[in-house]
């Protein structure tokens, strides 16, 4: 399904929809805020943007990279326009902050994959790790992606990332914030941060899984 | 090189670089061209060549000038030393901080700032080339930078400039006509709203002269509008 292209400031339609992200209603309809592709759905209108920042959202997972140390958290830079804050108290496992030095636990350097769990009024963006799934990183590669191609690497009921896992017998984290962990053989975790480099460039293009599929086996064979 | 004052702006219905009074110079956009910029944008017009590049939004620093509502937008106009025929003295000075403002101006009622609060959008307009007209290229440019960087913004920001050149009402000033015309009006409008975001003046028009004047410059940016939307389209391959 090609869906159209819009500019900010194109007309969309006349019809009534909810608004979704990246619409605005003028009096005779609702026209384009980003540059980006409509997305129609029954009842509402949005728009999947082609370019843009990351803005953090509450239960989505994040990389994070550890910054700065305070006496009982870590600051974390998400790659957004707010740094993740990430309590002791929300550390996998508990932390006596008067014995400990946070220091020793966590490093600045060190990344984190971790859940958003509050969002306070003044932007502060609150993360933890006591949640399923929610790691320390050590080894692997990172790779820096533009966040709004990250549903498409990850795909349809993680269609997309799963294949990848599987052809290259790589673990891989996906961050909603654009940040992907691979780690595993680095022929390997070559092969995979190539495939995810060609599905940042060839986002909008249908039909990709299977196109990314015979390229890692074509790869694979050729090591 | 500099050139002297010519006798006559317009011979034969035709001005000095062959243009009738009502058309534009050459203006070509691209967008997308800088990999590390959130979002980029490179516009040629006549003889002037603009790069600008946005980021953001982004951390505000220093942090007491983020506002808990919505986000910043700081614009920096600034010409290369080459841009010009005498070298131009680097940073900034009273003219690029008045072009500067001008610009944030013109596109702040265009964004949708209260998105993003306690953040800041920046914008960098580099001047690489100059003749005539600079301002009105470096929004063009600003504009397709931030819609690049996918910032939600109501529409883009088409400007023109109109003049007044040996007594005849004029569209795009070219620079011997921009040094020696009468007057020059540079426009930048919101097309979907017809609402106005910059409108400055330097010289004298005559009475009824401004409207007309006023008139081709909002025509010169309609025509501005139309490459803009192109360029934008045709990155991912038109649609």
């Amino acid at each position: 399904m090609t869906r159209r292209m819009v500019i900010p400031g194109e007309f969309i339609t006349d019809k009534k929809y909810n608004l979704g992200e990246g619409v605005y209603r003028e009096k005779d309809g609702i026209y384009s805020a980003l540059m980006g592709l409509v997305d129609e759905k029954e009842n509402y209108i949005r728009i999947l943007p082609l370019r843009g920042k990351y803005m953090p959202k509450v239960g989505d997972f994040v990389i994070g990279n550890v910054r700065e140390i305070f006496f009982n958290s870590w600051e974390l830079d998400i790659n957004s326009a707010h740094n993740g804050i990430l309590n002791a108290d929300d550390y996998y496992k508990e932390i006596d902050t008067f014995n400990e030095d946070l220091l020793d636990i966590l490093a600045p350097g060190s990344s984190v994959f971790v859940k958003i769990r509050e969002i306070t009024h003044s932007k502060k963006v609150y993360v933890t790790m006591r949640e399923r799934g929610a790691r320390v990183i050590t080894g692997g590669r990172l790779l820096k992606i533009i966040p709004t191609k990250v549903p498409r690497v990850i795909g349809k009921q993680r269609s997309m990332i799963s294949m990848i896992i599987k052809e290259t017998r790589c673990n891989i984290l996906v961050g909603q914030n654009g940040i992907i962990w691979i780690d595993g053989k680095p022929e390997f975790v070559n092969i995979a941060s190539r495939a995810i480099r060609v599905i940042e460039k060839e986002a909008h293009n249908p039909g990709l899984t299977n196109r990314i599929r015979n390229m890692i086996i074509k790869e694979r064979e050729e090591l | 090189m500099k050139i002297g004052e010519p006798e006559k702006f317009i011979i034969d219905g035709k001005r000095l670089d062959g243009r009738k009074p009502g058309e534009l110079r050459k203006v070509k956009i691209e967008v997308g061209v800088l990999k590390k910029a959130d979002g980029s944008a490179y516009v040629e017009w006549g003889g002037n060549k603009v790069l600008a590049a946005c980021y953001g939004p982004r951390e505000v620093h220093p942090k007491h000038l983020a506002r808990a509502d919505r986000a910043i937008l700081r614009c920096t106009y600034s010409m290369a030393p080459f841009s010009v025929t005498d070298r131009k003295r680097p940073g900034p000075d009273r003219r690029s901080i008045e072009i500067s403002k001008v610009t944030r101006q013109a596109l702040e009622p265009v964004v949708f700032t209260n998105l993003f609060p306690r953040t800041a959008i920046d914008v960098f307009i580099e001047i690489l080339q100059a003749q005539a007209g600079t301002r009105c290229t470096g929004i063009v440019a600003a504009s397709m930078a931030l819609a690049d960087a996918g910032i939600p913004m109501r529409n883009l920001v088409p400007a023109c400039a109109a003049g007044k050149v040996g007594g005849e009402i004029v569209l795009d000033l070219s620079d011997v006509e921009d040094n020696f015309g009468e007057a020059d009006l540079p426009v930048a409008i919101v097309p979907q709203k017809d609402e106005v975001t910059l409108i400055q003046m330097d010289g004298n028009f005559e009475k009824g002269e401004f409207e007309k004047a006023f008139k081709l410059a909002v025509e010169g940016c309609m025509k501005i509008y139309e490459i803009q939307k192109e360029a934008l389209k045709k990155r991912y391959g038109g649609a």
